[in-house]
């Protein structure tokens, strides 16, 4: 048997492919991690109100997402609810997270891929090449990034590891001076997306994705507000196909999955062995309406052979950057942004298993923190969007593998292609390597 | 001719790296150097001879030191990235897994502090290097230039019984006139050196040292500084702090 390794490029951390090889065929391909770092093991014995601060750490680019779950899972703990304007705050720091973390996959990620991918470039770019490929393209997606850090720096204190973020809430109540600043901000944001959009329906609807980039059977999983999309509170959905969909409360998730600590991947409890995806793909499945008119228009413009299309997620995250745009404006539009109030006493803890949810940009995020009897954290559970996609991108890539060695018998090829399958799903391999 | 520089991550997550990718000044940091090596934008396979390394995360696994010796070889200057790559950064708080700095493989040109380095800091020290320039640190502690300092004292007697603030205790800076240590909460600023621009202060939090210590070892400081105050029995056996961004060195 032959090992065939590669290191993943263009992807956030270390993977790497493993391709499996006997007697001229390919046995199995895996994607996996060579790092382990352990957050659920040291995390044991903290300070509840360092936590957040600590779990910040996994990743830089879902630093708030991270924080954010963890907060809500001491807010459970502590049988809190947490007001409005603080609700808003974190909102904006989500958006301001996804708008950066999206962008950047688009730049460096997203777009060398699709210029190959339809024929648009034959060579590989490198970055400087890439720069001054399409110039007005690069600075609008640099004025989007920029929208993302400084948005995280007005109200978060720091682009990356937000320092506002506590347990209870969010400090800082926004200035005029911010509150104006960030307005612009998504004034342009929206103005650039619109523009982006528009090429990218221009660009592609016509064209037909190839199929290797076709999803197999799958199962949506995705947080939902009732259908509406709502990254921050809902409850969570599985849907399969166009069919019906169970909906569950985070408290009863183990009854669908769990997860070996210190094991990486999660298990499903269902009858048939079947491939989870959560993420943006996820979110156009379950997510019924978007509150804004425009997202249905600029959606038909795709054929059908884009909709079971993992391509599509590309063109997914630039809606979201559209709406969570839009829904920024609308929060600094909410008078409940500046009532200025106190975060509420965190005294007594009230149950020793708290949980958190929260869709991250690439995905579901749950934390799940037990107390032993004198109160101090002695199991955490940390599901990430990637574990949760994990075993249907190996089946993915070991399909294609298969097929594109057996008609090409060059290795070369297999490892370029299928590490743009990978890329397509925009890994956290930082989140999943926590 | 441009200067040649190489970007890799060790064991880190990523922020270092992402930060510095999402400044303004990255597309012109790309057009001023030729990137040889860059696995997070780049396709090129392999380490080759350059100017400048600039190396994000800290040593945890083995075949990481072969890697870093490969770097070193090839770079005329290599600079730390980050808390991680300069002292071992977060993970120091596991017990299972070494988490070293850099320079304890390697002889390193220069540091780039702060988890993540503030992106002043950040964005002019990259520029510096790209003009062929040494990076400037402040050579302050945080106390100097601290916005809630009115007068430098620090009151020994006073016992320190906690690292965070509760929620409803916490106050904005213009509302917060008193030092977080005569309040009873501990706070890393006087061990730790200036040019975060006293972010986590500002925000109603104490400093929990993400810059690194002003000079000498990082945990022989932070161990020095606990052993002046008055601190709770609960936080002494607190390895949240001793070990938040470095463990004492170790021979290997
Ligand atoms: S120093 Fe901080 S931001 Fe940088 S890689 Fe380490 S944990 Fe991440
Ligand atoms: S105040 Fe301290 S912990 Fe906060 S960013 Fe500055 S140096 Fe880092």
């Amino acid at each position: 048997m032959l090992k065939v390794v590669d290191v993943c490029k263009r992807v956030e951390g270390h993977g790497e492919v493993r391709i499996l090889l006997q007697n001229d065929e390919v046995l199995s391909v895996n994607l996996e991690f060579e790092i382990y770092r352990g957050f659920e093991n040291f995390l044991i014995g903290k300070n509840l109100f360092d936590i957040p601060k600590i779990i910040s750490r996994i990743c830089g680019l879902c630093y708030a997402s991270q924080t954010i779950a963890s907060c809500k899972t001491i807010e459970d703990i502590y049988n809190i609810e947490v007001s409005e304007h603080n609700i808003l705050l974190r909102r904006l720091l989500m958006s301001a997270e996804l708008i950066k973390s999206h962008s950047m996959n688009f730049f460096f990620q997203t777009l060398p891929d699709l210029l190959t991918i339809f024929n648009l470039s034959q060579k590989t770019f490198s970055p400087y090449e890439l720069i001054k490929y399409y110039p007005q393209l690069t600075t609008s997606l640099y004025d989007l990034i920029k929208v993302g850090n400084e948005i995280n720096e007005l109200f978060g204190g720091r682009s990356v590891h937000l320092i506002s973020l506590v347990p209870g809430g969010v400090i800082y109540s926004p200035s005029r001076k911010s509150i104006t600043l960030a307005r612009k901000y998504f004034q342009k944001a929206l103005v650039i997306l619109e523009w982006i959009i528009e090429k990218f329906i221009q660009l592609f609807a016509n064209q037909t994705p190839p199929k290797e980039f076709d999803l197999p059977k799958f199962i949506s999983l995705a947080l939902t507000n009732y259908g509406n999309y709502d990254r921050y509170s809902g409850s969570l959905r599985f849907k399969e196909n166009n069919k019906n969909f169970i909906e569950f409360e985070k408290q009863n998730y183990s009854t669908y999955f769990g997860k070996e600590i210190n094991l990486r991947g999660i298990d499903f409890y269902f009858e048939n062995e079947k491939n989870v995806i959560v993420g943006p793909f996820s979110r156009f499945n379950i997510v019924e309406n978007y509150g804004i008119d425009e997202i249905p228009t600029y959606l038909d413009y795709f054929n059908k052979s884009w909709k079971n299309n993992i391509l599509f997620t590309n063109f997914i995250r630039l809606l979201e950057m559209y709406i969570e745009s839009y829904q920024g404006l609308q929060i600094l539009d909410n008078p409940s942004l500046n009532i200025r109030e106190k975060l509420p006493s965190l005294n007594s803890i009230k149950n020793l298993d708290g949980i958190g949810v929260i869709e991250a940009p690439r995905g579901v995020l749950i934390h799940h923190y037990h107390l032993n009897k004198s109160n101090y954290v002695d199991r955490i559970n940390l599901f990430i969007a990637t574990e949760f996609n994990l075993s249907l991108i190996n089946d993915m890539i070991t399909k294609y593998a298969q097929e594109l060695f057996e008609r090409t018998g060059d290795i070369n090829l297999v490892k370029k292609k299928i590490q743009m399958i990978i890329r397509a799903f925009d890994p956290c391999i930082s989140c999943a390597t926590h | 001719m441009k200067p040649r520089f190489i970007l890799i991550s060790l064991t880190s997550c990523t922020g270092c790296i992402s930060t510095l990718m999402s400044l303004d000044i990255f597309p012109q940091f790309l057009e001023r150097t030729r990137i040889i090596y860059f696995p997070f934008i780049s396709d090129a396979k392999d380490i080759k001879e350059c100017e400048i390394a600039l190396v994000e995360g800290c040593v945890s696994e083995e075949t990481q030191i072969i890697l870093l010796r490969k770097v070193r070889r090839h770079a005329k200057k290599v600079f730390a990235l980050g808390t991680c790559a300069c002292f071992g950064g977060i993970l120091s708080l596991s017990n299972s897994k070494i988490a070293e700095p850099l320079s304890n493989y390697i002889e390193v040109d220069g540091i780039i502090p702060g988890c993540p380095p503030p992106s002043k800091l950040f964005g002019n020290s990259v520029i510096r290097l790209v003009e062929n320039k040494d990076i400037t640190l402040s050579e302050k502690n945080m106390c100097a230039n601290c916005p809630i300092w009115e007068k430098m004292e620090i009151n020994f007697q006073i016992n320190i019984t906690k690292i965070n603030p509760n929620p409803e205790e916490i106050s904005l800076n213009e509302e917060n006139s008193e030092c977080f240590l005569k309040k009873g909460i501990l706070c890393l600023g006087p061990i730790t050196r200036d040019g975060c621009e006293h972010k986590c202060i500002k925000m109603g939090l104490p400093c929990e040292g993400c810059m690194g210590p002003v000079s000498k070892d990082f945990t022989s400081n932070v161990i020095n500084f606990l052993s002046l105050i008055e601190l709770s029995q609960e936080l002494k056996d607190y390895t949240g702090i001793f070990y938040r961004f470095s463990k004492p060195k170790m021979k290997r």
